[in-house]
């Protein structure tokens, strides 16, 4: 056998267009896109709208989620909802969401990266139970 | 000018497992590649082509594989061409092949699809590069695995069909027990439902035994224009359909994110290509990377407008209407990824000539054989159908 290769590749994924949604998520806030000719909300935001115009408007929603799917077991938590305002679906992790509640609100990104440096990290899109908590800056 | 017809001239499956014998991706390659060329009755000198199937660099650390396989094949001088699309890697080199083959400017193309995908690096690493399979702006920064948004697919899917867990339980029985008659399998194995119950839940629905494996492995296709066939292989399947397509990327922003709309276009395609219907397909292998995704599959490629009535009467299985992955599919068979595609065709192809595996081989010779795999959560969708020499 040839001895091991190791590669430690740290990549730093640049937002691009999707800026103010990834910034969004570091301050706990869902920012959507909204098609300027239809009005479709997309969240997370879709570039070229069914209509087919590019054109769109960022908007902010209230960060509340209801649960449409959801699965648990040894790979996490996780779920497909749609949050207040919002034409499409997303996925999300659930922090402490009980299987009774079908309701979520979306949580500031847990990173040490600045505001300034909108790098991917995968601790994002994360849904909690706690409206009102610690979770918004 | 009228397109030439495309025949599957050679087809070769490798052993899909975990190897521990020290080989590597380039043996499986040419192990592969040398048995579709003896069973083609051509010769290295005859190629012109090689289009080589394996979904990432990260596997199998060479960047520009096609060169380095062109090398060990003996085939330089040939125009070689990688093809990349996640799980339908191979089936997209297939088209890809046969495009090659209906524009008339090539006689004789090689397909080799091949990815080392248990052996080379950890189940762990493996299931993290998986994780990019997906809008890594997206769905890909919740940290979400493959498991878990098959499962929400799934689940979609379940609120418009009427199946359960029971059903998952009777395609990955069926599945594993066929790959117990095919030796290149990787899990061939007859499975109780107490079994399937007791391993362990990844993500609701999904148990353990309800995925696929990682396995290491290589298939090969020599593809050949219909007029330049050697006299040998004149009873070579020919591929009559090819359809591929795309959907939305992130799941959340399908209409209906239980539907494989990806599929069912490709499907629609590779039908009007071929001037026929899904009714009139006698066998399939389809795409199983999840019990559940061969159920959608069933649904998006049209081969069922009642499914768990279908079930229920056994049309799916060895004996039945239309078997579905009598090779045990990537469930039993094993899912080397780059190879996927390139094994179900090789298998379409090898029963629809009736040179399967003795105690999978339908008695009678079917006519019509659907080959479909896709990447992602259905993000990319390739069918081919193919037809038998009976017709």
């Amino acid at each position: 056998m040839i001895s091991p290769y190791q590669l430690t590749l740290n990549y730093k994924l640049h937002p691009g267009w999707l800026e103010p949604y990834l910034r969004g998520l570091h301050q706990g806030i869902a920012v959507a896109r909204c098609c300027s000719a239809c009005k479709k909300v997309s969240f997370p935001p879709i570039r070229v709208c069914e209509c087919q115009h590019t054109s769109g408007e960022w908007v902010s929603l209230s960060g509340e989620a209801h649960i449409v799917n959801r699965c648990t077991g040894t790979e996490g938590d996780y779920a497909l909802v749609q949050f207040a305002g919002a034409d499409t679906k997303t996925v999300v992790r659930l922090d402490n969401i009980s299987n009774a509640d079908d309701i979520g609100y979306l949580q500031v990104t847990q990173s040490d990266q600045t505001h300034s440096d909108q790098t991917l990290d995968k601790s994002a899109l994360v849904l909690t139970s706690d409206k009102n908590g610690d979770n918004h800056e | 000018m009228a397109q030439s017809k495309v025949s599957v001239c050679g087809a070769a499956i490798t052993a899909f497992n975990r190897r521990t014998d020290g080989s590597s991706f380039r043996d499986w390659a040419s192990e592969a590649f040398d048995d579709a060329l003896l069973m083609s009755s051509l010769v290295r000198q005859d190629i012109d082509a090689l289009i080589v199937a394996t979904e990432s660099d990260f596997f199998t650390l060479q960047l520009n594989p096609a060169s380095v396989l062109a090398s060990d094949l003996g085939l330089i001088g040939v125009s070689t061409l990688r093809v990349e699309g996640g799980g339908a890697s191979g089936q997209l080199a297939v088209q890809t092949a046969s495009r090659l083959i209906q524009s008339g400017t090539h006689r004789h193309v090689a397909v080799v699809g091949v990815d080392p995908s248990a052996s080379q690096l950890s189940a762990a690493t493996v299931k993290s590069l998986y994780s990019f399979s997906f809008d890594a702006w997206t769905d890909g920064i919740t940290g979400v695995s493959a498991t878990a948004l098959y499962a929400l697919s799934f689940q979609s899917f379940m609120n418009r069909i009427a199946v359960n867990s029971d059903h998952l339980g009777q395609v990955t029985r069926q599945n594993r027990a066929n790959a117990v008659h095919n030796p290149r399998a990787h899990l061939g194995k007859i499975h109780s439902q107490q079994d399937i119950d007791e391993s362990p839940m990844l993500a609701t629905p999904y148990r353990r035994l309800h995925c696929s494996p990682l396995s290491d492995g290589a298939a090969a296709l020599i593809l050949s224009s219909a007029k330049h066939l050697p006299v040998a292989r004149k009873t070579a399947a020919t591929i009559v359909g090819m359809g591929s397509a795309s959907d939305t990327l992130h799941l959340g922003a399908r209409s209906d994110p239980g539907h494989f709309a990806a599929k069912r276009i490709a499907m629609q395609r590779a039908c009007a290509d071929a001037n026929i219907e899904p009714k009139d397909i006698d066998i399939a292998e389809v795409y199983d990377a999840y019990a559940g995704a061969q159920l959608q599959a069933i649904d998006a490629l049209g081969l069922s407008n009642d499914i768990p009535t279908d079930l229920a009467s056994l049309r799916f299985c060895k004996d039945g209407g239309c078997p579905i992955n009598l090779s045990g599919g990537l469930m039993g068979q094993g899912a080397p990824v780059g190879a996927t595609g390139v094994a179900q065709v090789a298998t379409c192809a090898l029963i629809l000539e009736g040179l399967y595996e003795a105690h999978l081989q339908p008695s009678l010779l079917p006519r019509f054989a659907l080959a479909d795999t896709h990447g992602g959560i259905c993000t990319t969708a390739a069918v081919t159908l193919l037809e038998g020499p009976v017709a």
